[in-house]
């Protein structure tokens, strides 16, 4: 089935394959003409509407009445209360916000000090991130109403078909019922989606808009204003003027993140294997016992141990001691892989030592982890085709190559592209080995506060964190969360659009 | 052809020693210097001159406003274990929904969960402290438990790819006994998915006890009783405190890792098996 | 009476807030209380006095329900802290506290304030260097009345300076004591003047010489010592640093000279306690947060002195520095104004001054606590003392920190691409004068 469709796809023209292999509906039924789901569902929404009796037109502004009028008494008074909810919040919760949207505020704090009664006296001021944050929420809570009318309004349509066509109409017991039945997905996905909602689209929409505003330490709320500015911030993250070297901070520590992506999950990946062969192989007694070491780094939380890393290796610190009693500093000096200028080897101070260890370091703490998958993956290696090549007198090398690789590349390959954008955020290591103790000798990269070192996300949590830059660091998240969207797509439309998942059913 | 076999099998667990050494290194440096009579970082000796266990009565009998170990020991636990059940719990609701459900925009909200998903936290970190706040929970544990578990059902791939492999023939002969879909998930889907329960379990656990830079900017009164163990740790590092608190530090990691080896060394095969199972599905 | 003078005070403060309103917050500034009074018949000093016990008298009777208060100290603080809140408390035995105390390092106060000032405390402790973007981003109440003691006047003038912003009080001077000076070990070092001697000494001993290049507070005052600025400007935000004038290359390639005998190290605070403590160093530029340790590792030899001298150019040129102070601040946001402040005014009082000296050692700014004999006798603080006259209280802009850290690693690190120095100090001050909004 798999192969078969491959090879279907493999002789369509290369732009009509890849959407192909994007549309869920379009792979199964792949004749069928590719339709804009947007589209689609204004089409249908207007069809609902046209088609839809005079009750269901009504009910576009006094939602339920549809259902009334179907007899539905109990679901038209929620689905009106529901309406009555929202629009209590827009009048009473959202509109003051979503007022002053437009100019995120005017009124300044003033405070005035009384020097007798010791109490300050502040007038009604407005607060941007306040207006902003209540704006977004009522934004999207307009977005879910819509789609919630707009639902309720086919599902009238549909109940009026039914009805037309003289069918069963669920009472509101039965409908009840579905939430157990049918439609138990929402019930399982509400209070799941609600959080998501409340802690990752909220946020990622406040972040998407605070990069168009002049959020910075000049501009704090609650003391002062900020306001819409445009692109004004992505103009200057991209270009690079006398003053200002975000264009060039931002090329720098962005080749490095990838770089760093790069061989951060390549290192881990073969090296991860090659030692999970090595504790698998046939030769080796107790298998358990030496898992069980590597395991004992993974339960010490990573913090600690990359803290205590960070102090092994510092300029002063104990490896260095102990390089410089036994001759390798002197050693590395006289074949100039460090300056003669300083008596120590600066492992987590110089831009060359510091990226090499990272990702040495890296590998040491990411490496468990990858035995652990791998030793998971190599006992489901499909027992069968192992014996047929012994059978077949298969060199070890060769079996290797030609059943063991194949099958963890078929199973893992896909996740080596999760990996990678993992370690494009991999923010905990890049910021424990080197916050504090590594200062940039690039003046240029100095001067927009990043590092050699920095990927994208450490050198955003330094502009927030240490300088107030919101604005600046909110459009370097919103290039993260492009840069992520594209190679999560990219890997796992793929596995979740495909037909992959079918296999088992 | 004997001989050969045993020398290249000396070789290898000679090999594999050296290795695994180097990977244990750190973590006897920890081990050791926990057990150290010298309070600041010994740069001169890998092992301790003095032994003491000190350290160890300092976190655990003497709190002072810098160490308060088992107030934060407890405050991690507590977190940890609402942190665990919401998310393990969220983590089955979706991944159930996803792979044993089947409606309308399925798979378009599986794309959209997962590139969700890969967007960290940290990014957006100052904008969840601002909502959280609007809700009047920062500086509070529920906050930070929140903080770990609301979206946690985006981590749902794992289990889903689990749960495509249980044959779609016995949820449909439950069905035909009459069972519903909260009937069919609770009495057959989640006993077969006993290894990824635990795998989630654990892992879900261990968030709370890594994690500084959210607790960090959440728990964010100056009081060291309200933090977590990861933000307490952290502290002793502070410039002004490491030449007093580094063996401190690490005895106390030293005694946040005793029990989570525990609970990964007895749930190893499960874990394995968790691990691999995302791997493999997908 | 009272309801005459509570109408004079209205009155005055709604001119003062029509005028302040204008934009013209100047006119707030000069109706303290101690001024109030003066339409009241009665004047000269007893009647400051009366008006300002009148308002805490005020303040006492209007406080019916505790008072929930928040106060950051540092670390090592907290139990000196302690102690001095429950001294506050016994003052006012007629109201009830519950008075929070955090731990709050002061070096870090701003990171955790700004990230949200209104969560944080009603008054905290904080190095003065963070006093312009906090009063830039509105966390600082400004000090406009004073009811137990006046700060202006009871502080060392240099102390209310750092304490000033734009000529306006914003905060309660603490300690004067948070500036850098030299500490050495007078068995290695016989002469501390001049830095030249004392590589010498070093040498001999095969010790070394700590001083901090990578860290703009310390890289200032080689660039001072020969009168290169490093300034603020008007605007608070912005700075001027003259660095790449003429003399600035002297200053580099006195420091990369210095460097190249490997006697004097570029180390941060935790290398250098620990060098010291394991006896590799034998002198360091340094504060008195770290002097402690030094004492106790060198006994006897302990010394303090002020910088040394250090041959820049053709000449000797006595080594600057920045004067540092701790300071107690008022948050704005506060529900418990005047006990914020009433409990600022504490923490700063001459009496707690002296008590933190000979609890904590740490250098009072109080010039009375200052003046005691005690205070004079201590090495370190008679070391800042023989600074102070080479030293300036520490005002400049966020942007000056990144460049100047980098410059300093640059030289630390013996300047290994061999940059042109004049291009290295053009690059470093375009990014310190970098205009801050656009």
């Amino acid at each position: 089935m798999v192969n078969y469709r491959y090879y279907q796809h493999k002789h369509k023209p290369k732009k009509q394959r890849r959407k192909l292999s994007y549309s869920p509906k379009a792979s199964k039924i792949p004749k069928e003409p590719r339709v804009n789901p947007i589209v689609a569902f204004f089409k249908e929404l207007g069809e609902c509407l046209s088609n839809g009796s005079l009750f269901i037109k009504l009910s576009t502004v006094f939602m339920g009445l549809g259902h009334i009028y179907n007899c539905q008494f109990i679901k038209g008074l929620l689905v009106f209360g529901v309406q009555a909810l929202y629009i209590v919040y827009m009048i009473f919760g959202a509109a003051p916000n979503l007022a002053k949207f437009s100019t995120l505020g005017t009124v300044k704090r003033e405070a005035i000090f009384d020097p007798i009664t010791m109490q300050n006296t502040v007038n009604d001021y407005d607060n941007s991130f306040t207006i902003l944050l209540g704006s977004v929420c009522a934004l999207f809570i307009t977005f879910l109403f819509f789609l919630f009318w707009a639902s309720n309004i086919k599902s009238m349509y549909e109940t009026q078909k039914l009805i037309e066509s003289r069918k069963h109409v669920n009472t509101f017991r039965e409908d009840f019922k579905e939430i157990l039945g049918n439609k138990f997905h929402v019930t399982l996905l509400t209070f799941p989606v609600i959080g998501v909602i409340l802690m990752n689209i909220i946020p990622i929409l406040i972040l998407v808009a605070v990069a168009f505003t002049n959020y910075d330490q000049n501009h704090l709320p609650p003391s002062e204003l900020f306001t819409w500015v445009g692109f004004r911030n992505f103009v200057k993250l991209f270009t690079q003027t006398t003053t200002s070297s975000f264009g060039y901070a931002f090329r720098k520590i962005l080749e490095w993140t990838f770089l760093w992506a790069f061989f951060a999950t390549v290192s881990n990946f073969i090296l991860g294997h090659l030692i999970a062969l090595l504790i698998n192989s046939k030769l080796i007694k107790i298998k358990r016992f030496w898992r069980t070491l590597f395991i004992v780094t993974i339960a010490v939380p990573q913090f600690v141990t990359l803290l205590l890393v960070r102090n092994f290796f510092a300029d002063s610190g104990l490896f260095n001691s102990i390089c410089s009693n036994i001759g390798l500093t002197a050693f590395l000096q006289n074949i100039g892989l460090v300056s003669k200028n300083i008596s120590y080897i600066p492992f987590l101070t110089s831009p060359g030592w510091a990226k090499f260890m990272i990702v040495l370091i890296n590998i040491w703490v990411g490496i468990p982890y990858q035995i652990l998958i791998s030793t998971g993956i190599l006992l489901n290696i499909p027992r069968d085709q192992i014996e047929a090549a012994m059978i077949d007198r298969a060199s070890p090398y060769q079996i290797f190559k030609n059943v063991t690789m194949p099958y963890v590349m078929f199973v893992e390959g896909p996740t080596l592209v999760t990996d990678f954008v993992r370690n494009i955020n991999n923010f905990n290591i890049i910021y424990l080995l080197t916050q504090d103790v590594y200062v940039t000798t690039d003046q240029a990269l100095a001067n927009s506060h990043g590092k050699e070192v920095d990927l994208l996300v450490t050198w955003l949590f330094r502009l927030t964190n240490e300088y107030y830059d919101y604005k600046m660091a909110s459009v370097i998240g919103v290039i993260v969360f492009s840069i992520c969207s594209v190679f999560t797509i990219l890997s796992f439309s793929r596995i979740v659009a495909g037909e992959r998942e079918e296999v088992f059913m | 052809m004997k001989t050969k076999k045993l020398i290249l099998s000396i070789l290898l667990h000679l090999l594999l020693a050296v290795i695994t050494f180097i990977w244990i290194i750190p973590i006897i440096w920890l081990v050791v210097t926990a057990f150290s009579g010298y309070k600041g970082i010994d740069i001169s000796h890998f092992f301790p001159e003095t032994w003491s266990l000190k350290n160890f009565g300092t976190i655990l009998f003497e709190p002072d406003s810098v160490v308060q170990y088992v107030t934060w020991f407890k405050n991690t636990f507590i977190i940890a274990i609402f942190t665990c059940i919401i998310s393990t719990v969220f983590i089955f609701m979706v991944g159930y929904a996803f792979s044993c459900m089947r409606f309308s925009g399925r798979k378009q909200l599986m794309v959209f969960c997962v590139v969700l998903n890969m967007f960290p936290g940290v990014l957006s970190m100052i904008a969840v402290y601002f909502v959280l706040k609007s809700l009047g929970l920062t500086n509070s544990h529920i906050g930070m438990i929140i903080v770990y578990s609301a979206g946690s059902g985006l981590g749902y791939l794992i289990v889903k790819g689990f749960m495509d492999t249980i044959p779609i023939s016995l949820r449909e002969s439950a069905r035909l006994e009459g069972a519903n879909e909260l009937q069919i998930m609770l009495s057959i889907i989640i006993p077969i998915c006993k290894p990824i329960i635990v795998y989630q379990v654990i892992s879900s656990f261990l968030v709370p006890w890594g994690d500084f830079v959210l607790a960090k900017l959440m728990l964010n009164s100056g009081l060291s009783k309200d933090w977590t163990i990861a933000i307490g740790l952290y502290n002793m590092l502070d410039k002004s405190l490491i030449n007093k608190y580094f063996s401190i530090f690490c005895a106390g990691g030293l005694l946040v890792s005793i029990p989570i080896s525990i609970l990964f060394v007895l749930m190893q095969k499960f874990y394995i098996e968790g691990v691999s199972g995302g791997a493999t599905k997908g | 009476m009272k309801k005459r003078f509570l109408s004079i005070a209205l009155v005055s403060i709604m001119v003062t807030a029509a005028i302040s309103g204008c934009g013209n917050p100047e006119v707030a500034n000069d109706t303290p209380v101690t001024e109030a009074p003066s339409s009241d018949n009665s004047g000269g000093e007893a009647a400051d006095n009366n008006a300002a016990a009148d308002a805490v008298q005020n303040l006492i009777n209007a406080t019916t329900d505790p008072v929930d208060l928040t106060v950051w100290a540092s670390e090592e603080d907290q139990e000196f802290t302690q102690g001095v809140l429950e001294d506050f408390k016994a003052l006012y035995p007629d109201v009830t506290f519950n008075i929070t105390l955090g731990a709050e390092s002061e070096s870090t106060a701003k990171d955790t304030v700004l990230s949200d000032v209104e969560a944080a405390a009603d008054v905290y402790t904080f190095a003065h260097d963070q006093i312009n973007d906090l009063v830039n981003a509105g966390a600082l109440q400004e000090v406009q009345a004073t009811y137990t003691y006046d700060v202006a006047t009871a502080n060392v003038e240099t102390s209310v300076e750092a304490a000033s912003v734009g000529g306006k009080l914003y905060a309660y001077p603490m300690t004067a004591d948070n500036g850098y000076f030299m500490f050495y070990d007078s068995s290695v070092i016989k002469d501390p003047s001049n830095l030249e001697a004392m590589i010498e000494d070093a040498k001999a001993a095969g010790k070394k010489i700590a001083i901090q290049f990578n860290n703009g507070w310390y890289l200032y005052s080689f660039f001072k010592a020969v009168g290169l600025e490093a300034t603020l400007n008007d605007d608070g935000k912005t700075n001027t640093c003259t660095w790449n004038e003429a003399g600035g290359t002297d200053v580099c390639q006195a420091i990369l000279d210095a460097v190249a005998t490997g006697a004097v190290v570029n180390m941060d605070d935790g290398t250098t306690v620990t060098g010291i403590k394991d006896g590799t160093v034998c002198a360091a530029v340094n504060g008195i947060w770290n002097a402690q340790v030094a004492a106790d590792a060198w006994g006897e030899n302990y010394q303090a002195a002020k910088l040394p001298t250090m041959h820049i150019g053709d000449k000797d040129c006595q080594l600057s520095s920045y004067s540092g102070f701790k300071l107690v601040g008022v948050n704005p946001h506060t529900k418990n104004m005047g006990w914020s402040m009433l409990l600022a005014e504490y923490l700063t009082s001459e009496e707690v001054q002296t008590e933190r000296f000979e609890a904590r050692n740490l250098g009072p700014s109080n010039i009375n606590a200052a003046a005691s004999d005690a205070v004079k006798n201590d090495k370190a603080i008679s070391a800042l003392a023989a600074q102070a006259p080479y030293s300036t209280p520490q005002v400049i802009g966020g942007n000056y920190w990144s460049p100047a850290e980098t410059l300093g690693q640059i030289l630390a690190s013996g300047n290994p691409d061999n940059t042109d120095l004049q291009k290295l100090l053009d690059t470093a001050v375009e990014g310190i004068n970098a205009p801050v909004s656009e």
